[in-house]
């Protein structure tokens, strides 16, 4: 009943209810374990399956992401590091220098999160050094760049050239409507999508998750 | 002519919009990112933060700016006779702009526009008569270093007569650009005296921010006397409300925002309402400007433009269809439609596919079409004794026929519109004729017209003079092999 009400409370976009249920069901002593993966990751998962056959717009999504988070900072004390699934890894993202396009860059940013990354948005205009500078000291995992002009599209590759002379492990993710795979390709991007859904794949993908 | 336009608010609910605008232009206020823009509303009065950048403009200032609108503006173009002025010759109808792409209309694959394109779009649009202003398609791939505009305004002006309007990104390429203009004209002044490249910038980045590079262009332009106007762009769901009133409510304080800069750095500069004010499909965040909210949108600024006595229109009768099908017609066609009805005067429409990221040259045809359909509606029905036809009506009677009148064929040619492009032969005649879609009659006719040779082109000696200022530049020839 308890571990399914929270998979019900996630679904139902209710943040306050998942954080109170969670202390609840710590409180009883139940499985940190099983409230994270069959409570919030498995109506995570749910969401997600909403969302793709177009049930849930990408407004519940968002909120299901919230509601998911609340809950696992509540869970979080209790997590052995080993059973943090929770955290899928770390990216750094932003809108290039030069653009102002923020909105598909957003969409990104939130579905990324949704899926349990952590993302720190630079928001836009961002030039290169702030990029490296973020990737350096959030240990970014992936550096995701969106832009909008094809004035502005040359700037990525500067970007990743900039991760490779700094020596940065992290992987490259581009995207935005003007940017193909070819192009991706060519400046040397690890990733490319065409859309946020994809971009989310593609993380994974990249981190081997 | 519309005798009574199409309205979606009434009179109170026009002026309750007003109101609610400037309350948040006071107490919530813009983000403004350019300097010299703070100073310009410092110097007049608002109340501008150095911390935050937020200008919070007072409602006074936006009522005495209001005094000094003027409902007339001026597309000027490099032949006189090409010149419109709205509202007068609206509905004004313009190519949309700056796709980064073009579908090959010989593989019918999408690829990157280069300044041939451009070129060959500007021949097309010259010679296509629904068009009334060309604003520049695409953008030009093979753009040298340093020459990103020029290699678009370049081949646009050398080869149409009508007016030429797009955008630059930034402070160097405009100046460029006007130089361009100014060798043209002649001499400065004489560019001066007739302005043909019609600027436009999104200076509004929605919710409530003002950007550094559009809007100093804006700030130049204005402060030179030289035309240029804004389109406001909210997007409900993502950079506005999810509420078609308020994203109207917003939209509308960004217009009187922009509108309030222009008048305060000078009063009468000439103004457009122009918007493109959409809903996000928030099944996944895509931009919808072919979406029928688009269309009542539009309607709703157009009304507040003419409770503010200024020209409107926008961005209107785009659509999200990847290729030129139905879905391109229809939308196209049904936005255009109302926001015609509802009075707007200016409409980017023309040409583009996947949202604003492709041109197409059988689109293009087919909403020359549709703009010479909104033409002939706008028209209307010229009422007079004689146009009832009472006599006529029962002279023939009952059961007659009006086929062999005089009056038949003295109005025939100019009562009905004859599409180019829209078949009325019978099916057996289409099938026999190769079951020719609209897309394929339509690039046909685009083909037909850029296989002749473009009457528009600049004299020889004009181009040596362009060509030798400019170094590098791109041939910027019309060349059409099929
Ligand atoms: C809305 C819009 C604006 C708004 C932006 C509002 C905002 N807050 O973002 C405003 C009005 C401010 C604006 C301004 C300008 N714009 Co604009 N704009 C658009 C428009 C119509 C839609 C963009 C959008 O929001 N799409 C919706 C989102 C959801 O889609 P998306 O951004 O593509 O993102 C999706 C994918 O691409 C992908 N994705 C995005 N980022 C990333 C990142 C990664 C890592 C990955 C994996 C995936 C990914 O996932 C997203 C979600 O599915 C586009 C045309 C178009 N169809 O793209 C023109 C467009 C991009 N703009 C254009 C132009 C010309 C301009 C201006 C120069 C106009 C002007 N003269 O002032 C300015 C430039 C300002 C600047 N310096 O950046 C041109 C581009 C020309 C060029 N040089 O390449 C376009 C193509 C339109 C056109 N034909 O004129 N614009």
């Amino acid at each position: 009943m308890g571990v399914q009400s929270i998979f019900d409370a996630v679904i139902s976009l209710d943040s306050d209810k998942v954080v109170e249920l969670v202390k609840e069901e710590i409180g009883k002593g139940t499985d940190v374990s099983s409230i994270l993966e069959q409570g919030l990751i498995a109506a995570m998962d749910e969401v997600g399956k909403r969302f793709s056959e177009g049930q849930f717009f990408v407004p519940e999504m968002l909120l299901a992401a919230q509601a998911m988070k609340a809950g696992i900072d509540v869970l979080r004390p209790y997590l052995i590091r080993s059973d943090s699934k929770s955290k899928k890894g770390t990216v750094v993202i932003g809108t290039v220098k030069g653009d102002l396009h923020d909105i598909g860059k957003n969409l990104v940013a939130m579905m990324l999160e949704g899926a349990g990354f952590e993302v720190h948005d630079l928001g836009v205009d961002v030039d290169t050094d702030t990029f490296v500078n973020a990737a350096k000291e959030k240990n970014a995992d992936i550096v995701a760049m969106s832009a909008l002009l094809t004035t502005t599209m040359p700037t990525m590759e500067e970007v990743i050239k900039a991760i490779k002379e700094n020596q940065l492990k992290c992987k490259t993710m581009v995207g935005g409507a003007p940017v193909t795979q070819a192009f991706a390709s060519r400046i040397g991007a690890d990733g490319y999508s065409e859309d946020a859904p994809g971009a989310v794949e593609k993380a994974r993908e990249l981190l081997g998750l | 002519m519309i005798k009574q336009f199409a309205n979606l608010l009434t009179q109170d609910e026009v002026v309750n919009v007003h109101e609610a605008s400037l309350e948040i232009l006071e107490n919530v206020g813009l983000l403004v990112r350019n300097e010299k823009a703070r100073q310009i509303f410092k110097r007049h009065g608002c109340q501008v933060d150095s911390q935050t950048a937020i200008v919070k403009i007072p409602r006074r200032i936006v009522e005495e700016c209001r005094k000094s609108f003027v409902p007339r503006y001026t597309f000027t173009a490099r032949d006189p006779k090409y010149d419109k002025v709205l509202p007068d010759d609206s509905p004004v109808i313009v190519t949309a702009s700056s796709a980064p792409n073009i579908i090959d209309p010989k593989t019918g694959e999408e690829r990157r526009a280069t300044s041939t394109d451009i070129a060959n779009i500007a021949h097309l649009i010259n010679e296509l008569p629904g068009y009334d202003v060309f604003s520049i398609s695409t953008l030009a791939e093979d753009a040298p270093e340093g020459q990103f505009s020029l290699s678009r305004f370049y081949p646009a002006l050398k080869n149409c007569l009508k007016p030429v309007r797009s955008n630059t990104p930034n402070m160097h390429d405009l100046k460029q650009v006007l130089e361009l203009g100014a060798l043209i004209a002649g001499s400065e002044e004489a560019y001066r005296e007739r302005p043909f490249i019609n600027h436009h910038y999104c200076p509004v980045v929605s919710p409530l921010t003002m950007d550094v590079e559009s809007t100093e262009a804006v700030i130049y332009l204005v402060e030179q006397g030289l035309p240029v106007y804004g389109t406001i762009v909210p997007n409900a769901g993502m950079t506005a409300p999810m509420s078609l009133l308020g994203t109207l409510v917003l939209g509308n304080a960004e217009f009187l925002a922009l509108a309030t800069l222009i008048q305060l750095i000078r009063p009468g500069a000439p103004l457009i309402y122009a918007v493109l004010s959409t809903v996000a499909d928030m099944r996944s965040g895509a931009y919808a400007p072919g979406a029928i909210e688009t269309a009542i949108l539009q309607v709703a600024h157009t009304q507040m433009a003419r409770f503010y006595n200024v020209p409107s229109g926008g961005y209107i009768g785009l659509t999200n269809a990847h290729v030129n099908d139905a879905q391109s017609g229809y939308e196209t066609g049904m936005l255009t439609t109302a926001a015609l009805l509802a009075g707007a005067d200016l409409f980017n429409m023309g040409g583009l596919l996947s949202s604003l990221m492709a041109f197409d040259y059988a689109k293009a045809v087919i909403d020359n079409e549709i703009a010479l359909m909104l033409k002939q509606l706008k028209c209307g029905i010229p009422f007079s004794k004689e146009e009832m036809c009472i006599d006529l009506i029962a002279e023939v009677g009952p059961g007659g026929t009006y086929m062999d009148k005089v009056h038949t064929l003295k109005n025939m040619r100019k009562v009905a519109l004859f599409p180019k492009v829209a078949t009325r032969e019978t099916r057996g005649r289409w099938e026999e004729d190769g079951r020719k879609d609209a897309h394929q009659r339509a690039l046909q006719e685009a083909i037909n017209i850029l296989k002749k040779e473009n009457p528009a082109v600049f004299p020889p000696e004009l181009d040596s003079k362009i060509r030798a200022h400019f170094p590098g530049l791109v041939p910027g020839e019309a060349v059409f092999n099929d």
